[in-house]
């Protein structure tokens, strides 16, 4: 059983090393958005086969269905600003800077959990009384309610503070935008201009005056 | 169907093979029969629709092909075998040939956790529930693959619209689901079947109810409001009128399948009913009990189970049956549902879809998971979680107690936030007419 645990885990790793050496290379930045999206299912796989099933799943629908939908999205908006073909975006010294300052967060992440692991594999027996690994959702729950109670606030503050921010742009966005109006109320529009109604509402009208003028959907529909 | 097949060759033959041998011939076993039943399903709700939106149209429909036109798909699927294989010049080949394999995909792994009767589960993951719905999501992947390299317009704008709504519609299915994740503490849609016995109180709830396979979450006000949600993000997600902005053929030809044809365009539709068989037969399992119904539960008492292993086969075979008729029943009724929809009701606008799912739909599920803590609060918890006053009410006061609140909860939020949504609908409707006078006056003269 330990060998064919350790084919499926080759295989599983090199669908994800492959994929993320693609990612890097094709020159269609789509391509490259959906070579991402096998290498982020490969490590769903990879959770799986640690079975870590909650986490595998999580893996998918954030990562495969939400996060690579948002790149699609993002590059299909900036299509125009990026350029096809490109490989990239720029040259020279500027290019070594960059990848030396990504090699570097990189390092600063995985080199004190290489270093501190002890690499012991297959796992020594546990003294009994020690808590099960975080693996199921009701531990993982307890997990982020009680013992990492501060982070988990601060992200979800960090989120809604997204949200906000991406809510403000759309609505300064809108401000220099006029909605466009459908023919029905185009045409009610152009009525009342040509035939002005009577009762024009004065700035200093009582709460439902102003309901007269303006046209609600209700009145577009008659 | 491992206890099966072990049976069979190890006891029954006495050959001996490993569990492994065993393990993957059952699952090979199981798997192909899947792969069978889910075209099968396609074809049949294919005519099942076109017959009942005939008549509510007032036509006849497809009746030339076999006794009552029952064969109608089998022709329709030998014309798309046969139809010339298109892939435009500008067309992105390898995507545009991989795009309907991720859209086809998903809908079948959706099977594999999908229960059909009692011990009748491919798999029993302990987080079902979840894997059903993170795959599903993988199927909007394939849509913009396919948007993105027909390099064709009304592709495109498809695919935006129709990844657009599933995105939008995900959210408040899975919080609707939360709900009921809540009421059973488990994402087990095996357990959560399990949860549905009793008459039309859970017998979970209230032991020692009657066990008539009734105890459906959709008799508590949580389950109602969550089914309600459910269900029309269930439409926006399979694409069904009055959602069915993607593939809108007055407007964008037929969205992001625009640049297919023949079997690839077969797949895509292949998906499509697929999907909707799969979203009516969860929202059977989930808010209707799946394979519960009066006496499947007596049946699968007496049959062979791992809880009783000196049963007689012959209950297995009918508790199976009687599970998997109550089940399709549900399902084909609810596909009814989306049939007499489709007849009924225009389709909506974008804008119109966006709102109603983001300003109403998802507020509603959120009021929805405070009256499942209520519910669970009132029902389950004890002075161990400091809830004393209820610990001398007996479970029938309690959950009477339960439903009147959860139910005012409900109904309260209901109004409110209709209300509110109406207002905010009307005022969005208005037009400012200052604003558009100086633009109109230019323009009429």
């Amino acid at each position: 059983m330990a060998t064919v645990i350790q084919i499926i885990f080759g295989l599983i790793a090199a669908l994800i090393v492959g994929a993320a050496v693609m990612v890097v290379t094709v020159r269609n930045v789509i391509h490259a958005a959906l070579w991402l999206i096998a290498c982020f299912f490969g490590v769903g796989a990879l959770y799986l086969l640690l079975e870590a099933e909650f986490l595998a799943v999580v893996q998918v629908l954030v990562y495969v269905g939400a996060i690579s939908i948002l790149i699609l999205f993002a590059i299909m908006l900036t299509r125009q600003v990026t350029g096809e073909g490109v490989r990239q975006l720029v040259g020279g010294w500027r290019l070594w800077l960059t990848a030396a300052i990504s090699a570097l967060l990189f390092a600063v992440a995985i080199v004190p959990t290489v270093i501190s692991h002890s690499w012991n594999v297959p796992a020594p027996p546990a003294p009994p009384g020690t808590p099960e690994p975080l693996a199921g959702v009701a531990e993982l729950g307890r997990a982020f309610v009680y013992e990492f109670l501060l982070q988990f606030q601060v992200a979800g503050v960090l989120l809604t503070v997204a949200l906000i921010g991406a809510i403000v742009i759309a609505f300064e966005e809108r401000a220099r935008r006029r909605r466009v109006l459908t023919l029905a109320e185009e045409h009610e529009l152009r009525k009342r201009l040509a035939h002005p109604p009577p009762v024009e509402a004065p700035a200093g009208e009582p709460a439902p005056a102003p309901r007269a003028t303006p046209i609600s959907e209700g009145e577009v529909q008659q | 169907m491992y206890d099966i097949v072990n049976g069979l060759i190890n006891t029954t033959f006495g050959w001996n093979w490993p569990g492994w041998v065993i393990a993957l011939i059952s699952h090979l076993l199981v798997t192909t029969l899947l792969f069978a039943i889910a075209p099968f399903q396609m074809l049949f709700l294919t005519y099942y629709e076109r017959r009942a939106i005939a008549r509510m149209q007032d036509r006849i429909g497809p009746n030339r092909v076999g006794p009552a036109g029952l064969l109608q798909p089998i022709a329709d699927g030998v014309k798309m075998f046969t139809k010339e294989d298109i892939v435009p010049a500008a067309a992105d080949r390898w995507v545009h040939f991989l795009a309907p394999c991720v859209v086809v995909a998903p809908t079948m792994l959706m099977f594999a956790v999908l229960p059909w009767g009692p011990g009748m589960v491919p798999v029993d993951l302990n987080v079902g529930l979840l894997f059903f719905f993170a795959i599903s999501s993988i199927s909007a992947v394939g849509l913009l693959m396919a948007g993105l390299a027909s390099s064709n317009k009304f592709a495109l704008l498809g695919a935006m619209r129709a990844v657009a709504q599933m995105v939008s519609y995900e959210i408040p299915a899975v919080l609707s689901l939360l709900a009921v994740v809540m009421l059973t503490g488990t994402l087990s849609i095996v357990q959560l079947i399990e949860a549905q016995a009793g008459l039309f109180i859970s017998s979970a709830d209230v032991p020692g109810v009657p066990d008539l396979g009734l105890g459906w979450f959709i008799f508590t006000p949580v389950g109602l409001l969550a089914f309600i949600v459910f269900f029309i993000a269930a439409l926006a997600e399979g694409e069904r009128t009055p959602f069915d902005i993607p593939e809108a053929d007055s407007e964008i030809v037929a969205g992001y399948m625009t640049e297919y044809s023949g079997m690839k365009f077969g797949l895509f539709y292949l998906a499509q009913y697929v999907l909707n068989f799969l979203l009516c037969a969860i929202a059977a399992v989930i808010f209707f009990g799946g394979w519960q119904g009066p006496g499947v539960g007596w049946l699968y008492d007496r049959a062979i189970s791992p809880a009783n292993p000196d049963g007689n086969w012959v209950f297995n075979l009918l508790a199976g049956f009687l599970g998997v008729f109550y089940l399709l029943a549900k399902t084909y009724a609810f596909f009814f549902v989306m049939v007499w929809l489709r007849g009924a009701f225009p389709r909506l606008r974008v804008d119109q879809l966006m709102d109603f799912g983001w300003k109403f739909l998802i507020p509603l599920t959120l009021v929805n998971i405070v009256s499942a803590a209520i519910w669970v609060a009132l029902l389950r918890w004890g002075p161990e979680q400091g809830i004393t006053f209820t610990q001398n009410w007996t479970p029938i006061l309690r959950w009477g107690v339960a439903f009147a609140v959860t139910l005012a909860v409900n109904i309260v939020a209901y109004i409110a936030l209709a209300r509110i949504f109406a207002a905010s609908q009307a005022e969005q409707g208005r037009i400012d007419l200052d604003e558009y006078r100086d633009t109109l006056t230019a323009t009429l003269r």
